[in-house]
């Protein structure tokens, strides 16, 4: 494999940062972990160029290479749509929804590599080594066009509703304002998954049938996409990464998909869905959370696919990433 | 329907307002997508600039512009224009300050070298040639150590 220099600033942990210039010449410190929470809790943004403190580092850092990871693996799904996109106009949308998610991937992984923790290489390496994570979303088959748009419509919409509870309340500078412009753009994704969704309900009975058989397949992933409930002492929470826990986040999910869902004369896969009565909210079955553990531990349905079709794209790139490693420079 | 002035400026203050897909907080005058509104012999033509061409926006865009007409009264034709070429400095100033501020997205100024939009400085690396999307390229700002999208010309010319 080429070296390659992906060019984001690359810092070997625990080092302090002396190397760069600082942002606005101010390098800010805090005296100890209850000084630095009580910045974050009073809506304090921390810049690369800040002595964060370590633990909150590493906690930034795996949450962003998990996203990262995400994104990365979130485009080569939509890629292999690409040739079977049912004509011209939706190919073109997946063109630029595939650009969409790798282009994520590149800013985030930047973002990621500053911190130093990782180079990006390592991360593409542990990540294709299987020793890394990614969404329990990209871990299953897509099988048919109308899964393809089940992943466009119920989990895009749920990757977005948590990317943007954590855009709302993020504490880390860089991350923040990726977050502003992917939340802008997969808002697009949920547009275009919702307009191919009602086609499908409102097609012929065949198509109708097919987007069923699909719902049926996702809508338990996306619902898992959110996690288990969050844990009472969740430093991501603390530490203000992220704003809103993961059972009010799925919750929100049900009460807007369900209702959405039942409109357009499909079910949903769940026997014990039920609306209660006393606060008219919909509630769903408890979920069994060791096969979502499983699947993020790259022992999913589709894991070991996933991953090496991850690999073969990264190894057949090889030449490229060679050719733009040895370009002559400019004249 | 008889289309005098009048008529075209409703058009045009109809649609001006619609908002881009992608970022929703501008419409496509500011953004300098929309370029006339004129009468030829079928009616009302909106003459819209893509940004890019092959831009997967531009469906969305022109049901939104039908819809907007409609609203005002109006049954439109829209039209893309492949000329004149879209460049970053048909974006309105008040949208440049917006994707600045919001979205830390840098638009070439008209002159001088483009400012990195956190920290003001100029020292912009490359990194490459599009992002996310068609229309951006990627840099890197080395002292505020933030990736910086660039609205680039679909003439390829680095912004």
């Amino acid at each position: 494999m080429g070296s390659v220099n992906w060019g984001a600033h690359s810092t070997v942990s625990g080092k302090t940062l002396t190397n760069v210039r600082l942002y606005n010449d101010i390098m800010r410190t805090w005296r100890d972990m209850d000084d630095f929470e009580e910045f974050l809790d009073s809506g304090g943004v921390v810049e690369p160029n800040d002595a964060m403190p370590e633990p909150y580092r590493q906690a930034v850092f795996r949450f962003i290479e998990l996203h990262a990871n995400s994104e990365y693996m979130g485009g080569l799904t939509e890629r292999d749509w690409i040739p079977k996109a049912p004509g011209l106009h939706r190919k073109l949308t997946a063109l630029a929804k595939t650009q969409d998610e790798i282009g994520h991937a590149h800013l985030l992984y930047m973002v990621a590599a500053d911190l130093g923790i990782k180079t990006r290489e390592e991360m593409m390496v542990d990540l294709l080594e299987g020793r890394t994570h990614f969404h329990n979303v990209f871990h299953y088959r897509v099988h048919s066009w109308t899964d393809q748009i089940a992943v466009a419509y119920l989990v895009d919409a749920a990757a977005l509703a948590s990317q943007q509870a954590v855009f709302k309340n993020c504490s880390y500078g860089p991350y923040k304002r990726i977050l502003r412009r992917v939340i802008a753009e997969e808002g697009f994704h949920m547009r275009n998954g919702e307009e191919m969704m009602l086609l499908m309900a409102y097609g012929s009975d065949t198509q109708h049938e097919m987007m069923q058989e699909s719902i049926d397949r996702w809508w338990l992933p996306a619902v898992q996409l959110f996690g288990p409930d969050s844990r009472p002492d969740d430093e991501l929470l603390r530490w203000h990464i992220k704003s809103e826990r993961n059972e009010d986040l799925r919750d929100r999910y049900v009460q807007k998909f369900v209702p959405q869902l039942l409109a357009c004369g499909f079910t949903i896969p769940d026997l014990g869905l039920e609306k209660d009565n006393n606060d008219g909210k919909w509630k769903i079955s408890p979920i069994d959370w060791e096969p979502l553990k499983q699947t993020m531990r790259n022992g999913g349905p589709d894991s070991a696919r996933r991953i090496s079709d991850a690999r073969n794209a990264w190894n057949n790139a090889e030449w490229v990433r060679d050719a733009l490693t040895n370009q002559p420079a400019p004249t | 329907m008889t289309i005098n002035q009048e008529a075209l400026e409703e058009v045009r203050t109809a649609v001006a307002a619609v908002r881009d897909p992608e970022y929703p907080d501008l419409n496509i005058e500011q953004l300098g997508i929309l370029e006339d509104v004129v009468a030829d012999a079928a009616g009302i033509r909106v003459d819209l600039i893509p940004t890019i061409l092959g831009c997967p926006a531009l469906a969305t865009i022109e049901r939104d512009v039908l819809k907007a007409a409609r609203a005002a009264g109006y049954e439109v034709i829209v039209q893309f224009c492949s000329s004149p070429g879209w460049t970053p400095d048909r974006i309105s100033d008040d949208a440049r300050k917006f994707l600045a501020n919001e979205y830390t997205i840098a638009i070439r100024p008209r002159f001088g070298p483009t400012p990195c939009p956190v920290c003001g400085k100029t020292s912009l690396q490359d990194r490459s040639e599009v992002g996310p999307t068609l229309c951006r390229s990627v840099k890197w700002c080395p002292d505020c150590r933030n990736p910086i999208e660039v609205v680039r010309s679909r003439q390829g010319v680095n912004a």
